[in-house]
């Protein structure tokens, strides 16, 4: 994936690089991301589609308007192949998607929304619900093996309440710990309905955050686990992601914070999080094991 | 119109206005560039919101006038930011649509022989009836404005400027 800074996009559409930003805040598009110094990146791919349809547009909004279009084509493969069980056209979808945008918006602008128009045609149920979603899991799961080591120094554990691989809430769910994965955390996502032995898990991660994610788990499975975690590691600040009801755990804190659907806005949320509570420093993985009173003396 | 010795109608045929001297002009303010602006450029650089297109001098609006670009299929492409406050549209949400969601002719004020339609087909293909006809607010009467149709580009697409014609 090839990136260009504000400067470089400006000069290669023939505009400043206040008519770009102009541009996003009028049109949404060209829509960049972050540097890590909170400069905005924009996708070559994008841009280039944009350059192609500005000089056979006749309005900047009707370039706009078919320079997404071209975007959205991948959509259109992604859910043609998984309708049709083909699961090699549906890698090579994404494959043509993140030749246009990074991977945490191909995730959200193409497989998520191609999911949800999936089940929402098929039904939870179906075949090809079942295909698709198993599909998306294996690919997300191949995605984070790829992801390079953590390097951010925040450890977070993820408490799984969705049903399975076919809850709609899965796939959300992974890329939620991919897109986490890939902002440098370090993760352990765990089912909520294993409580026993969860000690030694936490005395590995040392969490600095806990995520409960997914609906399907009963909200009394739910406060066991949250409470087996607050025993063994403290109060951790704790978010909510796809899980909307938890009246035993909400009355235990000061306040869960509810995190937004969008994998990649939930995961900067739970970054800021984390950093607004000063753990963000602790020292890098070969010497989590060591206890913090050592450390801290 | 008329019919001829052989009791068919004639009808006024678009003229070929290719003599005509072209005027630039910014699709979303209206202005005209700055002469050093860069050539290579089609984005306007004052407003940075429109695209520079080309019409007959004669058609060409000016800055003020609240004006429609439209394609060959009736579909607006443009919107000048007076044409926005006019309609009390966002050119972002009339992209796309079709002209006569917005405007539609006047009839009994309609000077012109032909429809608002063929009109701006006619000019949509880069041949200009040089008409004026009387169009309203789709969803609103008694409010008329005077429309201009000409050509513009590239690509070839018609000009609809409006005028108020009370």
């Amino acid at each position: 994936m090839r990136y260009l800074k504000t400067s470089e996009a400006a000069a290669l559409l023939n505009v400043s690089p206040n008519t770009l930003r102009a541009w996003e805040r009028r049109f949404g598009y060209p829509k960049p991301q972050r540097s890590p110094g909170k400069h905005r990146l924009y996708t070559h791919g994008e841009i280039a589609a944009l350059k192609d349809a500005l000089q056979e547009g006749l309005s900047i909004s009707s370039a706009v308007s078919r320079a997404r279009e071209g975007l959205s084509a991948d959509s259109d493969t992604l859910i043609g192949a998984l309708s049709s069980f083909d699961h090699v056209r549906a890698d090579s979808a994404m494959e043509a998607a993140l030749a246009l945008r990074s991977l945490e918006r191909s995730v959200e602008e193409i497989l998520l929304p191609s999911l949800a128009d999936l089940e929402e045609k098929f039904g939870p149920d179906s075949a090809r619900w079942a295909f698709s979603a198993r599909w998306a899991s294996d690919w997300l799961k191949r995605a984070q093996r790829l992801t390079p080591p953590p390097v951010r120094h925040v450890s977070l554990l993820i408490g799984d309440a969705s049903r399975d691989e076919l809850d709609s809430d899965a796939p959300a769910i992974r890329a939620l710990e991919l897109l986490c994965a890939r902002a440098g955390a370090r993760l352990l996502c765990l089912s909520v309905r294993g409580v026993s032995g969860l000690n030694d898990a936490l005395a590995i991660v040392e969490p600095d955050a806990v995520v409960l994610a997914g609906a399907h788990a009963r909200d009394d499975e739910v406060a066991r686990w949250a409470y087996a975690v607050r025993s063994a590691a403290g109060a951790l600040p704790v978010c909510l992601y796809r899980r909307e009801v938890l009246r035993p755990l909400r009355s235990r804190t000061t306040g869960a914070a509810h995190l937004s659907s969008a994998p990649s806005e939930a995961q900067s949320q739970i970054l800021e999080l984390v950093e607004a509570q000063g753990v963000s420093m602790r020292e890098s993985a070969p010497t989590r094991l060591v206890p913090r009173e050592t450390r801290a003396g | 119109m008329s019919m001829d010795a052989h009791g068919q109608s004639l009808r006024v045929l678009p003229q070929d206005r290719s003599d005509q001297p072209l005027k630039t002009f910014c699709g979303h303010c209206g202005r005209t560039p700055a002469p050093d602006a860069d050539p290579a450029s089609r984005v306007c650089g004052k407003c940075g919101l429109g695209l520079l297109l080309q019409a007959p001098a004669d058609a060409a609006p000016d800055p003020s006038d609240p004006f429609l670009v439209v394609d060959g299929a009736l579909n607006i492409c443009a919107l000048s930011r007076h044409a926005e406050k006019l309609l009390d549209v966002s050119e972002t949400e009339a992209v796309n649509r079709h002209v006569a969601e917005f405007l539609v002719p006047a009839d009994a004020e309609s000077a012109a022989g032909e429809s608002l339609a063929t009109l701006l087909a006619w000019a949509a293909r880069g041949e200009s009836p040089s008409a004026q006809v009387v169009i309203r607010p789709s969803n609103t009467f008694g409010v008329r404005y005077w429309a201009r149709i000409g050509p513009c580009g590239p690509p070839s697409a018609a000009l609809l400027v409006l005028a108020d014609a009370r």
